[in-house]
C-alpha cells in the first residue's frame, strides 16, 4: 500500500517537474523607442530572475504602432506586452484589444502612485494600462541671445513672449521663437496651441456638467490663437520655413538652436538634450551650454501643459497573462529607470519628486509638477488623432492664406462640435 | 577598340557632368553624413568623423535585415521575372479569346493605392499563417512585381520581330525553345531593366513589410531603417549609415548585370 | 537541339498558352482578389479600425456621397491628377528620354563614362524614399541647405526660398524629390528599349543622308513606342496612387495644400480610423485609374497591345 502510494507520489512529482521545465513561456515585448540595447539588457536580467520565461524584444516606430496593433489584435495575434502612448488605452480597450488589469493592479498595491491614471482607465471603468514614463514640454531659451537683446527675465505671459521674440529678431537678426507650424497629422503646433488655450483657461474639450462633452471655447478664441501665432510670421521673427516643419525635433529647429540661429523653442527633454549635446560638441571647452528652460507662459496663476507619456499594456490575446504581468511589474520597477531606460522619467509621483535634473533643465521639473492629463480630450467621442490633425490643418491653412482666420476657426470648431455630439 | 574622343563631345561631357552632380550629390550628402556624429551632422562648419554610426546599425541587427532583404528580394525578383516572361510571351505572340480580359486583370491590382490594400492583405496573410515568413514575403513581392513586369516585357517583346520566332519554329523549335534560344537573347536588355525594377521595388518597400513582418529577426532593410526614427529624436547618423548600407548591395548586384544592357539584335539574324 | 518539324495542334497550343499564363494568374488572384473585394465591401460599411473584429454595418453609398460631396475633394483630385501625376510623368518622360539617349550615345562611350553613369543611375533609385525625402528637405532648407546656397551664389535669387513652405514652390519641390528618386526607372526602361533598335536601320538612314534628329523621330521613336506607351501608363497608375512622397515631404500640408487622394486614404483610415471612408476613396481612385487605363489602351490601340 505504502509502496503504491509512494510510487504514485513520485510519478506525480516527476510529471510536475517535467511539466515545469518543458513548458517554457514565451513572451513578446514590443518597445517603440530607440533604446533597444538598454531594454534588452534589462530583459536579460528579467529572464535570469524568472527562469522558464523567455522574452522576445520587438521594435516598431510610433507612427504605425497603433494601427498595426489594432490589425493584429483583430486577428488574434500581436505582442504580449506593448508600449503604448498615454492616450491610446481608452480606444484600444474599447476595441477589445487590451486585457483589463484591475485585479493585477489591486493585488500589487493599487494605482495611487501613478501619474495620469485616468488615461490608463477605459471608458468602462476598467484599467487597461499601467503608466510607465512621463515627459512634458517647456520653453527653451538661448541665454546668450536673450542677453544680447537685453532681455533679463523669462516671459511670463504670452504677450511678453511675443515681445521678447520680436525684440530678439530686431536686435540680433536671429530667429525669435521658432515653433513647428507644419500641418502633418502628428504636428507640433497642436501642443503649442493647446497650451495657449489652457493657459487662457479655455481647453478645447470640456466635460458638460450634466454629462457628455462640449467645446470649451468659441470661434473667437480659436481665431485669437490663430492671429497670435500668425503674427510671428507676419513680423518675421519666425521664418516662414517653419510652415514646412511639423516635428518638434526637426533638424531645422535643433540645428538652429544649437548654432545660435534661434533663441526660443518649445520641446520635450529629449530634444533639449540633443541641442545641449550638439552645442557641447562644437564648443568642447565652453563649459555648460547657454541653454535653459522656463515654464510655458500663462495668464493664470500657474502655468499648465499636458503631461505626456507612455504606458505598458497587455494584449487581450495573450496566452499567459500572469507571465505578462510579471514582465510589466519588472519594467515598472525603479532599477529600470536608474540603470537601463535612463532617457525617460518614470510615471510615478514618489520617484519623480526625488529626481535630480541636469543643469538647465529645472524648467521641466517645475512644469511637470503642475502638468495636467488630457482628460476630457481622451474621454470624449472624438479620437485625439482627429482633433490633432484638424487643428494642424486649420492653423496651416490660415497661415498660408488659403482660408481666412474666421473660416479656419469656424472649420475647426465645427469638426469639434459635430464630433462631440 | 574604343574610338578616340571628338570635339563635339564637349557638350556631351557637360551634360554628363551635370547629370552626375544631380544624381550623386544627395548620395554624397548621405554618405558623408553617415561618417559624422549626430551632434555635428547638420552643422555647416564642423565635421566630427566617426565609424560609430555603422557600428550602431550593425549592433541593432542590420546584418540580419540585409540578409533578409537579399533573400526575399532576389527570390521574388527571379520568380516574378520568370513567370512574367512566360506570360508576356504568350500575351505578345498569341491571340486568344480572353486575352484582353486577362491583360486587364493583370494590371487591375495597380489601380488601387497600396495604403488601402494593406489592412485586408494583413488579415489574409495573418489568417493563412504567412506573416513573419520568407514564403509570405516572397509571394507578396512577386505578386506586386508581376503586373508591371508583364506589361514592360510585353512592350519589349513588341519590338522583337515575330519573324525571329517564326524562323525558329519553322526550323523545328518548340515554342518554349524559340522563346529561350531566340527571343530571350534579343530582349535581354528589357529583361534586365524589368528585373532591376522589380528588385528595387521590393528592396525599398516599407508599407507591406511593415504590416507583414513584425519579428526583429525577419525584418527587411527599410523596416530596420525606420526604427531609427523616434517620435522626439531621430538617430540621423544611423539613418544615413543605414541608407548607405541599403544602397551598396543594389549597386553590386547591378554592376555585372548592366553589361547586358546592350543591343542583342545582331545584323543578319532576320532571314530576309 | 531542334526536333523534326511537326504540326502543332491548336489544342496543344491552347494548353501551352494556359500553362504559360497559369503561374502569374494564380499568384495574382491569390494575392489581389481578397484585398480588392474586401476593400469594396469595406467601402459600403462604416468599418472602424477600432472595431475591426466586430466588422462594420452596411451603409450603402454613404461613404461615396460624403467623399464626393466634400468641399475640398475636387481640389484634392486636381492636386493628384495635375501636379502629382501629369506634371511629374511628363517631366520624367522628357528627362528620362534625354538621359537614356545620353547613356546610349557613342560619345559617352568615347568619354569612357558609360559604366560610371549607369551605376550613378542606380544610386538615387536604390535610396529608400524616407531617406531621399529627408536629405532633400535638408538640401531645400532656406537657412542651411545646399540648394539655396547654390542659387544665391549663382545670383538666381537674392533671398533664400522656403521651398516646402511656400505655396508657389511646394509642388515643384515635391516633384523634384519624386523625380530624383524615380527618374532612373524611366531612364533605364527607355535605355533598354533603345538597345533594341536595330543598328542597321539607323545606319541605313544615316547613309541616306538623314541627320540625328530625323533618325530619332522616324526610326528610333516608332520602334520604342510600345515601351514608351506602356511605361507612361504604368507611371500614371503608380504616381496617381502614390502616398509616400507627399506624406513624407509635407504631410499633405501646409494646411491641406498638397493633399492628394492617397494621403486622404491614409488620413481617413489611420488618423480618423474610418476604414469605410478610406476604402471608398480607394475604390474611387481605382475606378479612375481603370477608366483611364481602358481609354488609354483604346486610343493608343495598336501601339500598346497590337
Amino acid at each position: 500500500m505504502h509502496l503504491v502510494r509512494a510510487l504514485r507520489a513520485t510519478l506525480v512529482a516527476l510529471a510536475l517537474a517535467c511539466g515545469i521545465t518543458a513548458h517554457a513561456t514565451e513572451l513578446t515585448f514590443r518597445f517603440n523607442d530607440p533604446d533597444v540595447t538598454q531594454i534588452r539588457a534589462a530583459l536579460d536580467v528579467f529572464e535570469q530572475q524568472n527562469p522558464g520565461i523567455h522574452v522576445k524584444l520587438e521594435q516598431m516606430g510610433w507612427g504605425d504602432a497603433m494601427s498595426q496593433f489594432l490589425r493584429e489584435a483583430a486577428v488574434g495575434t500581436g505582442p504580449d506586452v506593448l508600449h503604448v502612448a498615454f492616450v491610446w488605452p481608452k480606444d484600444m480597450g474599447a476595441a477589445g484589444a487590451l486585457l483589463p488589469l484591475d485585479k493585477y493592479m489591486a493585488a500589487s498595491g493599487g494605482s495611487g502612485d501613478y501619474i495620469a491614471m485616468d488615461l490608463a482607465t477605459g471608458r468602462d471603468g476598467h484599467v487597461y494600462a499601467v503608466p510607465w514614463t512621463v515627459d512634458c514640454w517647456t520653453m527653451v531659451y538661448r541665454t546668450d541671445l536673450l542677453q544680447q537683446a537685453g532681455i533679463t527675465t523669462f516671459p511670463k505671459t504670452w504677450e511678453e513672449l511675443r515681445a521678447a521674440s520680436l525684440k530678439i529678431h530686431q536686435v540680433t537678426g536671429k530667429t525669435g521663437f521658432g515653433f513647428p507650424a507644419g500641418s502633418a497629422a502628428s504636428n507640433g503646433i497642436w501642443f503649442l496651441v493647446n497650451y495657449y488655450w489652457w493657459n487662457h483657461g479655455k481647453p478645447l474639450v470640456v466635460n458638460k456638467p450634466g454629462g457628455g462633452f462640449s467645446a470649451g471655447l468659441d470661434q473667437t478664441d480659436i481665431a485669437g490663437a490663430i492671429r497670435y501665432f500668425d503674427d510671428y510670421f507676419k513680423q518675421g521673427d519666425t521664418p516662414r520655413s517653419m510652415l514646412s516643419v511639423s516635428n518638434w525635433g526637426d533638424p531645422a529647429i535643433i540645428e538652429a538652436m544649437a548654432s545660435g540661429q534661434q533663441a526660443i523653442g518649445i520641446m520635450p527633454p529629449a530634444n533639449f538634450k540633443q541641442i545641449a549635446a550638439a552645442w557641447r560638441a562644437r564648443n568642447p571647452n565652453g563649459g555648460d551650454p547657454p541653454l535653459t528652460t522656463a515654464e510655458v507662459p500663462t495668464e493664470l496663476a500657474t502655468s499648465v501643459v499636458n503631461v505626456g507619456g507612455r504606458s505598458l499594456a497587455i494584449n487581450a490575446n495573450t496566452k499567459d497573462p500572469d507571465a505578462a504581468w510579471k514582465l510589466v511589474q519588472f519594467l515598472e520597477s525603479k532599477p529600470i529607470f536608474t540603470d537601463y531606460y535612463t532617457s525617460q522619467l518614470p510615471a510615478r509621483k514618489s520617484v519623480l519628486s526625488t529626481l535630480k535634473f541636469p543643469p538647465g533643465m529645472q524648467g521641466y521639473a517645475q512644469q511637470l509638477a503642475t502638468a495636467r492629463s488630457w482628460g476630457p480630450y481622451a474621454d470624449g467621442p472624438i479620437p485625439i488623432n482627429t482633433m490633432w490633425n484638424a487643428t494642424g490643418r486649420a492653423f496651416g491653412s490660415a497661415f498660408i492664406g488659403e482660408l481666412s482666420v474666421d473660416q479656419a476657426s469656424e472649420q475647426l470648431l465645427s469638426v469639434i462640435t459635430k464630433g462631440l455630439q | 577598340m574604343r574610338p578616340r574622343a571628338r570635339i563635339g563631345d564637349g557638350a556631351v561631357l557637360l551634360a554628363a557632368v551635370a547629370t552626375l552632380v544631380f544624381l550623386l550629390y544627395p548620395a554624397v550628402v548621405i554618405f558623408s553624413g553617415s561618417l559624422q556624429t549626430n551632434e555635428t551632422l547638420f552643422a555647416r562648419n564642423r565635421f566630427d568623423l566617426t565609424w560609430g554610426n555603422y557600428r550602431r546599425i550593425f549592433d541593432a541587427g542590420f546584418g540580419t535585415y540585409l540578409s533578409n532583404s537579399l533573400v526575399i528580394c532576389l527570390a521574388a525578383t527571379i520568380v516574378a521575372t520568370v513567370v512574367s516572361v512566360m506570360a508576356a510571351y504568350v500575351f505578345s505572340r498569341r491571340r486568344f479569346r480572353l486575352r484582353r480580359l486577362l491583360l486587364t486583370g493583370v494590371v487591375a491590382g495597380q489601380w488601387f493605392p497600396w495604403v488601402v490594400l494593406v489592412t485586408p492583405l494583413f488579415i489574409l496573410f495573418a489568417r493563412s499563417g504567412l506573416t513573419n515568413s520568407y514564403t509570405g514575403m516572397i509571394l507578396c513581392y512577386t505578386a506586386i512585381s508581376i503586373p508591371f513586369s508583364v506589361y514592360l516585357l510585353l512592350g519589349y517583346l513588341e519590338t522583337v520581330p515575330r519573324e525571329l520566332d517564326e524562323a525558329a519554329l519553322v526550323d523545328g523549335c518548340t515554342p518554349l525553345g524559340a522563346l529561350w534560344h531566340v527571343v530571350l537573347p534579343v530582349m535581354l536588355p528589357g529583361v534586365v531593366a524589368t528585373a532591376t525594377y522589380a528588385f528595387l521595388l521590393c528592396w525599398t518597400d516599407y508599407l507591406l513589410a511593415l504590416a507583414l513582418l513584425t519579428r526583429p529577426d525577419m525584418k527587411t532593410l527599410p523596416l530596420g531603417l525606420y526604427q531609427f526614427f523616434g517620435e522626439d529624436t531621430t538617430d540621423w547618423g544611423a539613418v544615413m549609415a543605414g541608407s548607405a548600407v541599403a544602397t551598396l548591395p543594389a549597386l553590386l548586384l547591378f554592376l555585372p548585370l548592366q553589361r547586358w544592357l546592350v543591343s542583342g539584335l545582331t545584323a543578319g539574324s532576320v532571314k530576309q | 537541339m531542334t526536333l523534326p518539324a511537326r504540326r502543332r495542334t491548336p489544342r496543344a497550343d491552347r494548353i501551352f498558352v494556359a500553362l504559360m499564363l497559369a503561374p502569374s494568374l494564380l499568384i495574382l488572384a491569390a494575392f489581389y482578389l481578397y484585398p480588392i473585394l474586401s476593400n469594396v465591401w469595406f467601402s459600403l460599411t462604416d468599418l472602424s479600425l477600432l472595431k475591426l473584429r466586430r466588422g462594420g454595418s452596411y451603409i450603402g453609398l454613404a461613404n461615396y456621397a460624403e467623399a464626393l460631396g466634400g468641399a475640398d475633394f475636387w481640389r484634392v483630385v486636381w492636386n493628384t491628377a495635375f501636379w502629382l501625376t501629369a506634371v511629374s510623368v511628363v517631366v520624367r518622360l522628357l528627362l528620362g528620354m534625354a538621359l537614356a539617349l545620353l547613356l546610349h550615345s557613342q560619345a559617352l562611350l568615347r568619354l569612357r563614362l558609360r559604366t560610371l553613369m549607369r551605376l550613378a543611375l542606380l544610386v538615387p533609385w536604390a535610396t529608400p524614399p524616407i531617406v531621399a525625402v529627408a536629405v532633400w528637405r535638408w538640401l531645400l532648407n532656406p537657412q542651411a541647405g545646399g540648394v539655396n546656397r547654390a542659387l544665391l551664389w549663382l545670383g538666381v535669387i537674392d533671398q533664400p526660398v522656403a521651398f516646402l513652405a511656400s505655396t508657389a514652390t511646394v509642388w515643384p519641390a515635391i516633384v523634384l524629390i519624386l523625380l530624383w528618386n524615380t527618374l532612373p526607372v524611366v531612364t533605364l526602361t527607355l535605355l533598354a528599349a533603345l538597345q533594341s533598335v536595330p543598328q542597321e536601320l539607323g545606319e541605313a538612314a544615316a547613309l541616306d543622308g538623314a541627320g540625328g534628329v530625323r533618325i530619332f523621330r522616324h526610326v528610333t521613336l516608332p520602334h520604342i513606342m510600345p515601351t514608351i506607351a506602356i511605361l507612361s501608363m504604368l507611371m500614371v497608375f503608380w504616381t496617381f496612387n502614390n502616398f509616400a512622397y507627399v506624406w513624407l515631404a509635407t504631410g499633405a500640408g501646409p494646411g491641406r495644400y498638397t493633399d492628394v487622394l492617397a494621403t486622404e486614404v491614409y488620413l481617413r483610415g489611420f488618423v480618423d480610423f474610418n476604414l469605410g471612408s478610406s476604402a471608398a476613396i480607394g475604390v474611387i481612385m481605382a475606378i479612375t485609374m481603370g477608366t483611364f487605363g481602358l481609354i488609354y489602351v483604346r486610343v493608343l490601340g495598336r501601339r500598346v497591345t497590337s
